[in-house]
């Protein structure tokens, strides 16, 4: 448990590089992550339920311009970190279900707490910045690579730092809980997992969509010629 | 003597773009981590490490684009660059002048072609592919979103170079719109299969009340996109807790 949750913590330090600051691959995305985290922890099922509603529900959380958007890299690797701690141990799908209602729930909180932190790294990189361009002046060209170097540490360990606060917090608060009202939550994730993808889709139909009446055409049509092969199975 | 610029510097270049945003600031954005991309052209085309700095100085000044296609702008830029260490046409200011102007269509161009199209478009693949438990779903993502990303990230510096300040001319913005148009198209169908396979997993019918909140999330959803804010986590947080409220007083 121990390995597992520090090796989580430091997937949240590498999906905090991987969202803004080191090549952006996606590597940080919810699912990808949670993806990771479920073969981490040998529970497939729990990682991905939570990481899909994660994933649909950052998929229109853009980073335009100087906005700060939601952090969903270390939002992610928290929630399903949660999910997958909660559960861990738990063989019943009611327990393994109310542990992804909690995952999910805190995902979505320390995304929105993350952009905080973010904030605060870019605040610093502006005195990084101020540092560096005196250096340059004075003939430094190598406080260039040593500016880059710096930011990049900061953003892994303010990455690491938030994913083993949040998934502490969360765990150590949220483990009587599931204990004690683990149905209660699992009738939660019921409602709550098709409402959160439903929101989702259709933010992300809006984002392709754009007001235009053919493209909602070939969503509708999508939809039944899908739902009949489904149903009826392809001839 | 100063020497033109080549592969192996453009290539430099390329690597370096993976750092673009490290230094990501509200001040100069981008700025800082353009200079450390641009660093290697500079190296070759000023021998003199005076002028050198100075260079590398007005290089740290603003600069924010979408990130991908920054590697277009350096390319461009470093072409302009050339010129005006060669002494064969630009003007001091024109450097300026090319980054600031990329800069802005870039933008205007990469934001809706990455974040508001291709992001959103990969997560459903992806997603629709997970649903069954499978780990394919972010294999898939994570190359098919790569497979644009990394190749213009990689290729986009020395396709700029080539072209020069003209790379956003009309043959690639039509290319690029195409992309974006094509893919919004694919995309609403993409959304359609996904509603399709949560509806009926497998051939099975989910639950009545699983539908019928499906069908509320999807009405609540484009309601809710039709305004910024509150933001659509905002909404995702307020409905859990309706529905923990719901799941306790039943």
């Amino acid at each position: 448990m121990t390995v597992r949750l520090l090796f989580t913590i430091l997937l949240g330090g590498v999906a905090a590089l991987d969202a803004v600051p080191v090549a952006q691959t996606f590597l940080s995305q919810p699912l990808v992550t949670g993806t990771l985290l479920g073969a981490l922890w040998g529970d497939w099922r729990t990682a991905l339920q939570v990481a899909i509603v994660l994933q649909i529900l950052a998929a229109t959380t853009v980073p335009v311009g100087a906005r700060t958007p939601e952090d969903y890299a270390v939002g992610g690797v928290v929630g399903v970190g949660t999910a997958l701690a909660l559960s861990a141990g738990h063989t019943f799908s009611f327990a393994q279900d109310a542990a992804a209602m909690l995952g999910v729930s805190t995902g979505l909180a320390a995304a929105l707490l993350g952009s905080g932190p973010i904030k605060w790294q870019r605040r610093l990189n502006e005195g990084l910045a101020r540092w560096c361009e005196e250096r340059l002046r004075l003939g430094d060209e190598g406080a260039l690579g040593a500016a880059q170097r710096a930011a990049v540490v900061l953003a892994f360990a303010v990455g690491v730092a938030y994913c083993a606060l949040g998934l502490g917090v969360a765990v150590v608060a949220l483990r009587h809980l599931l204990e004690a009202e683990s149905l209660k939550l699992a009738r939660a994730w019921r409602l709550a997992q098709p409402l959160w993808l439903g929101l989702g889709l259709a933010q992300i139909l809006h984002a392709f969509v754009h007001r235009r009446l053919s493209r909602i055409a070939v969503f509708g049509a999508a939809l039944i010629a899908a739902w009949l092969v489904y149903v009826v199975g392809t001839p | 003597m100063t020497s033109g610029v080549n592969d192996s510097d453009l290539a430099r270049v390329s690597a370096r773009t993976t750092l673009l945003q490290a230094t990501w600031n509200y001040d100069r954005q981008q700025g800082l981590g353009w200079a450390w991309c641009f660093a290697p052209v500079l190296e070759r085309l000023y021998p003199d490490a005076a002028t050198r700095r100075q260079r590398l100085a007005e290089h740290t000044s603003y600069f924010n684009t979408q990130p991908t296609l920054a590697s277009l702008a350096l390319g461009a830029v470093a072409r302009v660059e050339e010129q005006r260490a060669l002494g064969t046409g630009a003007e001091d200011d024109g450097v300026a002048r090319v980054k600031m102007v990329l800069g802005s269509a870039l933008a205007a161009l990469g934001d809706r072609l990455f974040w508001f199209t291709l992001r959103p478009f990969v997560a459903c693949l992806g997603a629709l592919l997970a649903l069954d438990a499978s780990w394919l779903g972010a294999l898939v993502l994570w190359i098919t979103y790569n497979a644009v990303h990394l190749t213009l990230r990689f290729r986009g510096v020395a396709w700029g170079y080539r072209q020069g300040p003209l790379v956003l001319g009309q043959g690639m913005r039509d290319r690029l719109e195409r992309a974006v148009g094509s893919l919004s198209v694919l995309g609403a169908a993409l959304v359609g299969v996904v509603v399709a396979a949560l509806l009926v997993p497998g051939g099975e019918p989910q639950s009545l009340p699983f539908q019928a909140t499906l069908a509320g999330g999807l009405a609540l959803g484009l309601i809710t996109a039709q305004r910024a804010r509150p933001s659509p986590t905002h909404w995702a947080l307020g409905a859990g807790v309706l529905c923990v409220a719901a799941a306790w007083f039943r």
